[in-house]
């Protein structure tokens, strides 16, 4: 089932973003009529209706007693057009996050029709077999009523429900984090750089290098470099640094941004599914709504929410390996020293021997 | 397009979907504000504990001198002792036939030696008292002066308690502020294009009541 809901998903998607739909000549050729009419029909009869309710009053001929019913009935008559409004917008917003260009597409995929619907899609219209109808239900809520091909069953979103949703900070469709802007910006807030190293637009410089301390030197002060075979002969230095140190100082403000995204468990899901789950690179998530990498560790918004503790821990784990892999390491791995004259590239055979030599000369082994 | 999707008047439509922007705008700055108070609850709560250099010893402050005993085993070996010589020598007067008279001189040699051992224990006692009192003024002293530094300590603790809470709050006043900022800008926004859409919407339907 889940992996059915990723295809149609990708499927709809790719379809969306394919312009295929331009060379089909029976699509081009033929009329497409996206004439849902939502309001028009749901207050086709809503004018008779009112006549009907306002003269029952205006001469007291009310069914109900003291016209209790028909005045209730008017007032949500009255009320209705706003709520109509307030409720379309409310539904076109949460439809509009399967347009992201990270939307997860684990979550249910007939919103992602319904939005090609309400969007005008190309392939979604009347004439493709697709409806949608507003309800002014009798007890003063309303719906929509998506229906077509792609829906197998229609599909109904109630406002009332839609709101206390809203309400409680929950939506319809669950919206992916943009992890990669949240760690550029965890990368200047770890304490790891300098001040000077983060520019005016919050960001780390091109130029930012982590700060000496984490650096590593020998006990006369000298850096303990590393050295890297570049190939015929050749090696040069590189700084090693204290990955330890590094991972006490980012830890509590990796576990901070987690705990700021579990504030909304909806959008812990969706990360995990289009980022964190496998040891993807940021070069594979951008491929994620294609390939769907993670379909086969992702979690279900039916059935793993609320986030069970095991999958919380697991989450923050990830997030941390996902940081100190794709964001983090670009500045500890190949540092070219500072020291000028230990940053040449030097003949590798004579750096080892003259190691050697070194070793044999601090231990009187000569 | 939207126009004939939803229908109504294209005020309507347009207030919509401005609705709409302005509602996904809201809820983003909505989102941006819970995960700020997490992650700053979360920092606060995780942050290192302030050691007080001045913690309170106060519990470590005793009188050393406020159990002090008496050597009363010495004394009471000496009285034996006294005794025992008393006993032997009473033997040999005895034995060698002296009179009363010695045995009375005796007797009161005894008691002078008892005498002795009881001043020296009296003694004893009056020195301990004075240590006892000397360490019982010694130790109040030390308590006032922990007092002191206590208070002192709990002075210093609230001050970096307060000046660290104060950066956090600054940094949370400032962070939440703008995020609360931009939902309200954005409810607002809603707030307009419903007003805005509705005007049309109500003048439509009201065209609609009223013509029919």
């Amino acid at each position: 089932m889940e992996n059915k809901n990723i295809l149609q998903n990708l499927y709809l998607k790719q379809f969306n973003e394919s312009n295929a739909i331009a060379y089909n000549k029976a699509f081009v050729a033929s009329d497409s009529d996206y004439n849902f009419q939502l309001l028009d029909n749901a207050y086709r009869l809503a004018g008779k209706y009112y006549a009907k309710l306002k003269i029952a009053i205006d001469s007291n001929k009310c069914e109900s007693e003291h016209c209790t019913l028909e005045l209730q009935q008017l007032k949500q008559l009255e009320e209705a057009p706003q709520a109509s409004l307030d409720f379309l917008s409310s539904l076109i917003a949460e439809l509009s996050v399967t347009e992201e260009s990270n939307f997860d597409p684990n979550n249910n995929y007939k919103y992602t029709i319904a939005n090609s619907l309400m969007s005008g899609r190309p392939g979604f219209s009347k004439t493709d077999g697709y409806q949608a109808y507003l309800d002014l239900l009798p007890n003063g809520s309303q719906q929509v009523v998506f229906e077509g091909p792609a829906f197998v069953e229609p599909l109904v979103i109630n406002s009332s429900a839609l709101r206390a949703l809203l309400d409680s900070d929950t939506s319809l469709v669950a919206t992916t984090p943009d992890i990669g802007a949240n760690m550029l910006k965890l990368l200047t807030e770890v304490g790891l750089f300098l001040p000077e190293m983060i520019g005016e637009d919050k960001q780390l410089k091109a130029s930012a290098k982590i700060s000496e301390e984490f650096i590593l030197r020998n006990i006369n002060g000298s850096y303990d470099y590393e050295i890297i075979d570049l190939g015929g002969g050749k090696g040069r230095n590189v700084l090693k640094f204290d990955m330890a140190k590094i991972e006490k100082k980012v830890t509590p403000f990796i576990n901070a941004e987690v705990a700021g995204l579990m504030s909304s468990e909806q959008d812990v899901v969706a990360a995990w599914n289009v980022y964190i789950s496998k040891d993807t690179s940021i070069s594979e998530d951008a491929q994620m709504a294609q390939n769907a990498n993670a379909a086969g560790s992702s979690w279900s918004y039916e059935l793993d929410l609320p986030l069970a503790q095991d999958k919380k821990v697991l989450f923050e784990t990830k997030y941390k390996e996902y940081f100190m892999n794709n964001y983090l390491k670009q500045f500890t791995k190949n540092q070219i020293p500072t020291v000028k004259e230990d940053a040449a590239v030097f003949d590798l055979a004579e750096a080892k021997k003259a190691k050697a030599q070194k070793f044999l000369d601090d231990n009187n082994l000569n | 397009m939207y126009g004939a999707i939803i229908g109504g008047a294209l005020s309507i439509a347009g207030g919509i979907f401005g609705a709409s922007a302005a509602k996904k705008r809201q809820k983003e700055a909505a989102r941006e504000k819970r995960n700020l108070k997490n992650k700053l609850n979360s920092l606060e709560a995780n942050r290192q504990a302030i050691i007080n250099p001045f913690s309170d010893l106060s519990g470590l402050i005793s009188n050393p001198f406020s159990n002090l005993s008496v050597a009363t085993g010495a004394a009471e070996i000496e009285i034996e002792q006294a005794d025992i010589a008393l006993a032997n020598t009473l033997d040999t007067l005895r034995s060698t036939g002296a009179g009363a008279g010695g045995a009375t001189a005796l007797a009161q040699a005894a008691l002078r030696s008892k005498k002795g051992v009881a001043a020296s224990i009296e003694a004893q006692e009056k020195q301990n008292e004075d240590k006892r009192a000397a360490g019982e003024k010694q130790k109040q002293d030390a308590l006032m002066r922990e007092g002191q530094r206590v208070q002192q300590g709990e002075a210093w603790e609230f001050g970096q308690r307060e000046q660290r809470e104060m950066q956090e709050l600054d940094r949370t006043a400032s962070m939440l502020g703008a995020a609360r900022q931009a939902e309200a800008q954005a409810t607002s926004d809603v707030t307009g294009a419903i007003t805005g859409a509705v005007g049309g919407a109500l003048g439509s339907i009201g065209d609609y009541y009223g013509s029919r």
